[in-house]
């Protein structure tokens, strides 16, 4: 039975928010007391991108925290602006990724920040698999702080993973463990490596599963669902934590399903959603679509984790992995997933949020959405937006966007 | 090729460079309509292997900083919107094909939209970002191979290793002109520099060198005695035309180093030769050469390089552009700027939409240079 409240949202919450917190809230207070403990314990603490081989740096005891992480939070608890505001007094320029400008912000400022900022790193870890953005700001993060940034370059695809670029990648991971070697002190155990690339699948095949029951009619699981539950496939990948986490989901998830339980009332619509989240507008955004009906039942960006690992060692699974990454993969092949989401999930329709400081994310995505119409036959709605700065968000103009799409799906059920 | 378009005067060769400079390629087909062009946007795509397989480098340039194409957002670079417009409207046709360096995000997706929308054929290489990553210059060899083969299948014909030899000395005459001109800097009028720099990446190379070798004995004719302008460097992205050197010119700068992709930087750095591979030859030019920010060499490689420059030529300023929208250079403007104020270079960093600078950059710019004059006395 739905509480008023909830029905004022249209919207039901998962039980299992409540692990979700705590093995975040863990996570947070384990990153926290590496800013103190770490050290002396021979746990650096690395502050990664999203798209880190982190697998090879668990393997040598690393902590991971991840400033994009960071910045969503940020964004969420409405901090993003005064954080942003600082990093471009500083000189970065307002139209720099939003996630970037915050954490800037947040280093220079980290009064003004959630969480009190993030703990200092002992190490900084850079793949450009998602963007040539992470380069800059990471090689800002290295001057100031005045630790050691290591990059794995995974070459941009413009068809498919060529032996050459495997082969590239594969040699920076090596020499990336050597690096680790050094600045750890340990020593590179491949078995090790092997231990966290289980850990790893695991943790993923859960995230395919649970996002798998989506399929189903109505759907259990609404976009906002899928980007917070994202958490800990993106920063606890390899540990036992995320994998009890997601086993609770994916039970709860499974039990919706025969209930026929959708995460919102009376499932009209089911839409695929393409971009970051809009993290300011998380739930008010969201809810113009609950309101009428419509869900979303599955998205590439959430989805971006949800890939399973290549074959071959653990280093060449990694190498083939991370260079794979969608972000990293020309129009076509993105086209060609979208299409696939939207024939998977019986989708009637798919929206594109044009986010401003994504540019790899966003600057393809017209011919992406006429692609995808063309293949489909169901239309695409583009919304400009940004991520985590609130100010690039016009309120109006996208209402009546929303309003004017979904009038479309009218003659729907 | 039209014999007019190939004087031995002087002063004929200057004003033919200067023309080539402001038309951008526009009238390639009647000045040269035997020659057959193939597009390129960045300093980083191999010009030898172009050359190499009979065709003439184009750099792609833009007709307007206004232009909004539907397949790209408004918050885009007026580089990647302005030439894909161009693409629409067709002014590329004749071209063989164009070829996409990955740099930054936007070239990235700019080459996917293209080859998603667009009539012409299109050609990428991927070089490394990390240039001195252990395996870098093995991968980027092995790139250069692909690119050679995507060549061969659009031409037809076979590239052979000969060709390329006589391409990279084609190539190093060019830059070794250049910096021929960059020495000339201090005492001739920065945008004639720009422009004819420029004219370097639109004309047929052959064409170009011809004719500035012969126009050097004009050069040398109109340069004054040493000035008492405000010595500047500036770096920037592209720059389609000299806008912003006449203004600083005008309001009594000159321009002692410049780091713009498509002025001096595109030129500069060595070319080398000899290895019996000579795609070993240009993996280490474009390797070695000094690094755009989409390329990282070492941590602050391009950052003291710039800093050197502009102490070594005794710049009182610096004048750093950002295209709005291109993140690489937003991203090294705050370091760079820091840096060179550090060591006592005074800095005024400028938004701009395109090529162009109005009123607003005037104002700032006419404060600025001011300041460095005032500054010295
Ligand atoms: S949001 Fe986009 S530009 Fe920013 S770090 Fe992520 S992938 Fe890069
Ligand atoms: S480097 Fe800057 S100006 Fe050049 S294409 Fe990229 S974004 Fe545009």
């Amino acid at each position: 039975m739905h509480t008023t409240k909830e029905k004022r949202r249209n919207y039901r919450p998962l039980v299992s928010n409540k692990a979700l917190q705590q093995t975040m809230g863990s996570y947070y207070a384990l990153t926290s007391w590496h800013r103190y403990w770490g050290k002396f314990l021979r746990r650096p603490l690395a502050w990664v991108t999203s798209g880190a081989p982190v697998e090879l740096l668990r393997a040598f005891n690393i902590h991971c925290a991840y400033p994009e992480q960071y910045a969503a939070i940020y964004s969420a608890r409405k901090a993003t602006v005064d954080l942003c505001e600082v990093a471009e007094a500083a000189g970065y320029s307002q139209d720099l990724c939003s996630y970037a400008r915050s954490n800037i912000g947040g280093v220079l400022r980290p009064d003004l920040a959630p969480l009190g900022g993030m703990p200092k790193p002992d190490l900084l870890v850079a793949c450009n698999n998602i963007c040539g953005t992470v380069l800059k700001w990471y090689e800002v993060l290295a001057r100031h702080f005045n630790v050691p940034l290591l990059v794995l370059d995974t070459p941009f695809l413009t068809d498919q993973l060529t032996p050459q670029v495997k082969d590239f990648v594969l040699e920076q991971l090596y020499a990336m463990a050597a690096d680790l070697e050094e600045i750890t002190g340990r020593r590179f155990n491949e078995k090790k490596l092997a231990e966290q690339m289980n850990l790893s699948r695991k943790i993923t095949s859960l995230w395919i599963e649970t996002r798998q029951y989506c399929q189903a009619s109505p759907s259990p699981l609404n976009a906002p669902d899928l980007f917070i539950n994202m958490a800990p496939i993106v920063v606890l990948r390899g540990s036992q934590k995320g994998i009890d986490f997601y086993r609770k989901l994916k039970d709860e998830v499974k039990e919706r399903v025969e209930l026929t339980q959708g995460a919102i009332e009376n499932e009209r619509i089911r839409l695929v959603w393409d971009n970051i989240a809009i993290w300011p507008q998380l739930f008010s955004f969201y809810k113009m679509f609950s309101e009428k009906g419509a869900c979303f039942v599955t998205d590439t960006y959430s989805g971006g984790w949800a890939v399973e690992q290549a074959p071959g060692t653990p280093m060449e699974s990694m190498a083939t992995t991370y260079t794979e990454v969608f972000l990293n993969r020309s129009p076509k092949f993105r086209a060609n997933q979208l299409i696939n989401l939207i024939k998977e999930y019986r989708a009637d329709g798919f929206v594109m949020h044009s986010n401003r400081s994504c540019k790899p994310y966003s600057l393809v995505q017209e011919v992406i959405r006429k692609e995808v119409m063309r293949e489909t036959g169901v239309p695409g709605l583009m919304i400009e937006a940004d991520m985590a700065d609130p100010r690039a968000y016009a309120e109006e103009p996208v209402r009546n966007r929303v309003q004017a799409f979904l009038e479309t799906f009218d003659d729907l059920k | 090729m039209v014999e007019t378009f190939n004087p031995t005067d002087s002063k004929e060769s200057l004003k033919l460079l200067i023309e080539e400079a402001s038309l951008k390629g526009a009238d390639r087909l009647n000045r040269y309509p035997k020659y057959r062009f193939f597009g390129y946007f960045c300093s980083y795509f191999p010009e030898e292997l172009i050359i190499a397989a009979g065709l003439h480098p184009l750099r792609l340039l833009p007709d307007s900083e206004n232009s909004t194409p539907v397949e790209l957002p408004a918050y885009c670079c007026s580089l990647a919107r302005g030439t894909l417009d161009m693409e629409v409207r067709e002014k590329w046709r004749d071209l063989v094909g164009i070829g996409f360096t990955h740099t930054c995000d936007t070239m990235q997706c700019l080459s996917g939209i293209w080859a998603a929308s667009g009539q012409s054929k299109t050609v990428d290489i991927v070089p490394p970002v990390m240039l001195k990553a252990p395996g870098a210059s093995r991968y980027y060899h092995a790139e250069l191979h692909t690119l050679l083969s995507k060549l061969t299948d659009l031409t037809k014909q076979k590239i052979e290793a000969e060709a390329i030899r006589n391409a990279l000395i084609l190539c190093a005459n060019t830059r070794k002109l250049a910096a021929e001109l960059d020495v000339l800097r201090p005492n001739l009028p920065s945008p004639l520099i720009f422009s004819l720099l420029r004219a370097g990446q639109l004309m047929p190379r052959s064409e170009y060198t011809h004719a500035l070798v012969n126009s050097f004995p004009a050069l040398k004719e109109m340069a004054e005695e040493p000035h008492n302008k405000a010595k500047v460097l500036v770096s920037s992205a592209v720059l389609e035309n000299d806008s912003l050197f006449e203004m600083i010119e005008e309001l009594g700068g000159r321009v002692v180093a410049d780091d713009t992709c498509t002025g001096f930087r595109h030129f500069s750095g060595v070319t080398v030769s000899g290895s019996e591979d000579p795609l070993l030859d240009i993996v280490r030019r474009y390797s070695e050469m000094p690094p755009c920010p989409c390329k990282n060499r070492s941590l602050n490689e391009r950052i003291s390089y710039l800093t050197t420059l502009a102490k070594q030529r005794h710049a009182q300023g610096a004048i750093i552009i950002v295209r709005k929208y291109c993140e690489p250079h937003a991203w090294d403007a705050a370091t760079l700027s820091e840096s060179l104020r550090k060591n006592g270079i005074r800095t005024l960093t400028l938004e701009l939409e395109g090529a162009n600078a109005g009123g607003q950059e005037r104002t700032r710019l006419q404060a600025f240079l001011e300041s460095l004059l005032g500054y010295e006395l």
